[in-house]
């Protein structure tokens, strides 16, 4: 469903993203961890297709997001960690809005919004103006919006911000069934135990390369069976940041 | 089946939506206020009618001359609009297509790129020129008054322009999507700062005035008038758009409806063609130049010397460093004053929109008042002397208005973004605007006493009248600024971080317009008691009088909403 095949961005001097290659297959919770700066925004921006990869390619459903870019964007939905929102537009009438422009049927639009809007509940918010919702609604119309024309793939920066507990549960709900349901989900996050609770496979970047990917089991093997997330990651990007395993004595307590 | 175009009706249709609330919203405010906004745009409207008809009355009275100046003044008058337009357009298209989160949004979206590029294009289009057609309606309407035209003039006019307006659109966002895929920053700031100059040193060359004796005024009246048309023949290129729809306008009010009918079909022809080439090729290149624009490093870098540089700078060296140090020096700041100083600074001289902006305006002044040397060995009589130097007061103080709305105005709402790290700390935000005060107050001081010494010494002005005219624009300043960001804090936008948008909203709007209401009143106050006029013999009492009331005026203008500013900051919730 995403297949990064030897992908590499490079500003100027920078190689932000360098030689990623995954595949994440149809209906898999794929977390994507990694620390500040490690190119997890770099590689999502490429698979939505806002940026071009120096060399490499992404293909989202089968398409590649460079040469059939509307193929592939009209199975994908990508909501940043600040999504952009019409202030002045209803949720209801932004919903309506992306359900046109996926070229939804008026009766698709109206039962898989009608859905989400319980699921949501955004009910109460759905005839104010966007502009004074709180960070956390806008949010949820945000992430409701996007799955609104059931993509196949759904990619997601950072969705747990601003959402207060309650909501946050019920968005971990959503996507877990939507992925249960045949939906491909991409999760960049920087809470492990995000990633951990929900993800099929955890891939982890550091330094713009994939240095690790499998299960939460996988890769507790790989440093030392037993081991919480948070220390596997700490051990697993300091043995790029050195240039040699350490001793996971060293990396946490 | 929907209907391939259905996208960008879409997009048209939530911009439409979205505006028509944001109209909407005006309900909001102050109804006293609005009132008053919408009386100054018609009263706008009543007066320029009123000044454009008289003038064109006044230039058409002048026999056998009146309508050959008339209709180069028109040509003149669109021409430069046509090179207002342009640069308009590229200032808003490049940040709508670059620098825009709704873009970023709709690119992820199953539109294609074009279809953004289009819809982007029209929006631009659209906030570039309705300012420009609410300007020159009422000269049109003087004109065709002045002509005496049927009413059809006014509809082919309004077709013409509506046409016209996409030229200079086309030009500019050619310009733009060229500009993002070639130039970073650096090399774009290298670029203004180039054409800027080059465009100063051509007006200085160009518009030089040439010496003209009153003998060769009075007998060889053609020949002036020779070079005055040679000199402004360059908006007679038959290659300008701008020729084209001046052409227009005045075949159809002279009735030679077959030549303006031609005009219109070559503006017609050439929106068609390049509005279709821009819309296709051009939109094709759109993704690739936001693409570029997105993943871009400092061209610098490519430099050893200077990769060598910022890999030592990447070392910790938490010591002053430039502006600091030079603030350092200065004697009696604090230190959180200085930080908040050295921030403001750097942040102003990091956006080029907002220093290129202030270059234009001020150096398109500075070389006219240059160039007042040539100007003031014609004003041998001292009544237009003084007329020229208080107009000039109100050219720089319309100049530092336009100024201090755009760059001193949204100063607060934008520290409203960062209100979590300037309004927790121990310096307050009272303080914090206080020191933008200062600041702004210090930066434009610097810019409008020079240029009234400038202005002063060039029309050989004695020292007692430089000494008058530096100490108004002076308290012009202080006002100026004072209003700006009494009324920025009392009207905040923590909403938005594009300071432009923060600007054209109901505050920012009133700001304008009661800045250019101050400078109108302060130059009529100063010119009716200046103390030279009637060679010298005006009334004292009468001149206080006046004298008092500027003061008075200014004091207000610029006291009140800043004090009140400073109340509500005291009160002010986190």
């Amino acid at each position: 469903m995403i297949e990064l095949i030897g992908l590499v961005k490079r500003f100027g001097d920078l190689t932000a993203v360098d030689g990623i290659d995954l595949t994440v297959h149809k209906g898999e919770f794929f977390g994507v961890l990694g620390p500040n700066a490690a190119g997890k925004t770099t590689t999502i921006r490429i698979i939505a297709g806002l940026i071009k990869p120096t060399s490499g390619s992404a293909r989202v459903a089968g398409f590649d997001v460079q040469t059939h870019p509307l193929e592939a964007r009209r199975r994908l939905a990508y909501v940043p960690d600040f999504p952009f929102l019409y202030d002045k537009l209803t949720p209801l009438e932004f919903m309506r809005f992306t359900g046109q422009l996926f070229k939804m049927s008026e009766a698709a639009m109206a039962g898989s919004a009608k859905q989400l809007i319980d699921r949501f509940n955004l009910g109460p918010y759905l005839e104010k103006p966007i502009e004074g919702l709180s960070h956390g609604t806008r949010q949820r119309v945000a992430i409701a919006s996007a799955l609104l024309h059931d993509p196949e793939v759904f990619v997601i920066d950072e969705p747990m911000v601003g959402l207060d507990p309650q909501h946050a549960r019920i968005v971990k709900d959503v996507l877990k069934e939507r992925s249960r349901n045949g939906m491909t989900v991409f999760l960049s996050t920087h809470q492990l135990s995000v990633a951990e609770e929900m993800a099929d496979r955890i891939g982890i970047i550091h330094q713009g390369r994939l240095i690790a990917v499998g299960t939460r089991e996988e890769l507790r093997e790989r440093v030392g069976v037993g081991v919480a997330l948070e220390q596997t990651f700490l051990s697993l990007t300091a043995e790029v940041d050195d240039g040699a395993a350490r001793p996971l004595s060293e990396v946490g307590p | 089946m929907i209907p391939p175009d259905a996208p960008l009706r879409l997009l048209l249709g939530i911009y439409g939506r979205q505006a028509w609330r944001r109209l909407l919203g005006i309900r909001e405010q102050s109804r006293l206020l609005t009132v008053f906004i919408a009386f100054f745009m018609l009263g706008y409207a009543a007066l320029s009618f009123a000044l454009f008809r008289m003038g064109l009355r006044f230039i058409g009275s002048f026999p056998g001359l009146g309508g050959v100046l008339t209709e180069r003044l028109m040509f003149l008058l669109f021409a430069f609009l046509f090179f207002m337009l342009f640069f308009s357009n590229l200032a808003i298209s490049y940040t709508n297509f670059f620098r825009n989160r709704e873009t970023q949004f709709l690119m992820t979206l199953p539109i294609p790129f074009q279809t953004v590029f289009r819809f982007k294009f029209i929006e631009s289009t659209a906030l570039a020129s309705w300012a420009f057609l609410y300007l020159i309606a009422p000269l049109l309407a003087a004109y065709g008054m002045a002509q005496k035209v049927p009413w059809d003039f006014y509809l082919i006019t309004l077709i013409l322009l509506a046409l016209f307006i996409f030229l200079p659109a086309i030009a500019a966002a050619w310009c733009a999507i060229n500009l993002a895929r070639f130039l970073d920053r650096r090399r774009f700031q290298v670029l203004l700062l180039a054409t800027a100059a080059s465009l100063i040193m051509g007006a200085v060359f160009w518009l030089k005035p040439q010496p003209l004796s009153d003998d060769k005024l009075e007998t060889r009246v053609l020949a002036v008038l020779d070079t005055l048309m040679d000199k402004t023949r360059f908006a007679q290129f038959p290659w300008l758009p701008s020729y084209w729809l001046s052409s227009g306008v005045l075949h159809w009010a002279e009735g030679a409806r077959s030549t303006a009918g031609f005009f219109l079909l070559m503006l017609l022809s050439n929106v068609l063609f390049f509005g279709f080439w821009i819309t296709t090729e051009t939109g094709k290149m759109f993704y690739a130049a936001a693409s570029e624009v997105q993943s871009r490093s400092s061209v610098l870098a490519r430099w050893s010397v200077l990769r060598r540089r910022r890999a030592a700078s990447r070392e910790f060296k938490l010591g002053p460093r430039g502006i600091e140090r030079f603030l350092g020096w200065l004697p009696g700041q604090d230190g959180d004053v200085r930080a908040l100083v050295a921030k403001d600074l750097r942040m102003f001289w990091r956006d080029t929109a907002q220093w290129g902006q202030t270059l234009v305006l001020f150096g398109l002044l500075g070389v006219y008042v240059v160039n007042l040397r040539h100007f003031a060995q014609q004003l041998t009589n001292p009544y237009w002397v003084h007329l020229v130097s208080y107009l000039n007061l109100g050219a720089c103080a319309l100049n530092l208005a336009t100024l201090t709305t755009r760059f001193v105005f949204p100063q607060f709402s934008l520290e409203g973004k960062r209100v979590w790290i300037i309004g927790l700390a121990p310096i307050g935000l009272q303080r914090v605007v206080q020191v933008k005060y200062r600041l702004a107050t210090f930066a434009s001081l610097a810019i409008t006493v020079t240029l009234m010494l400038l202005s002063c010494a060039m029309l050989k002005m004695p020292r007692d009248h430089t000494a008058f005219f530096l100490l108004v624009v002076a308290t012009m300043t202080f006002t100026l600024n004072g209003l700006a960001l009494g009324l920025g804090t009392l009207y905040p936008n923590f909403k938005e971080d594009n300071p432009s948008k923060i600007v054209s909203g109901f505050g920012g709007t009133f700001c304008l317009i009661l800045s250019f209401l101050y400078i109108a009143a302060s130059v009529a106050l100063l010119a009716s008691g200046s103390p030279w006029s009637r060679g010298g013999t005006a009334n004292p009492s009468k001149v206080a009088i006046f004298w008092t009331a500027y003061l008075a005026l200014s004091a207000c203008v610029g006291w009140i909403p800043y004090r009140l500013g400073m109340r509500k900051l005291a009160r002010f919730e986190l």
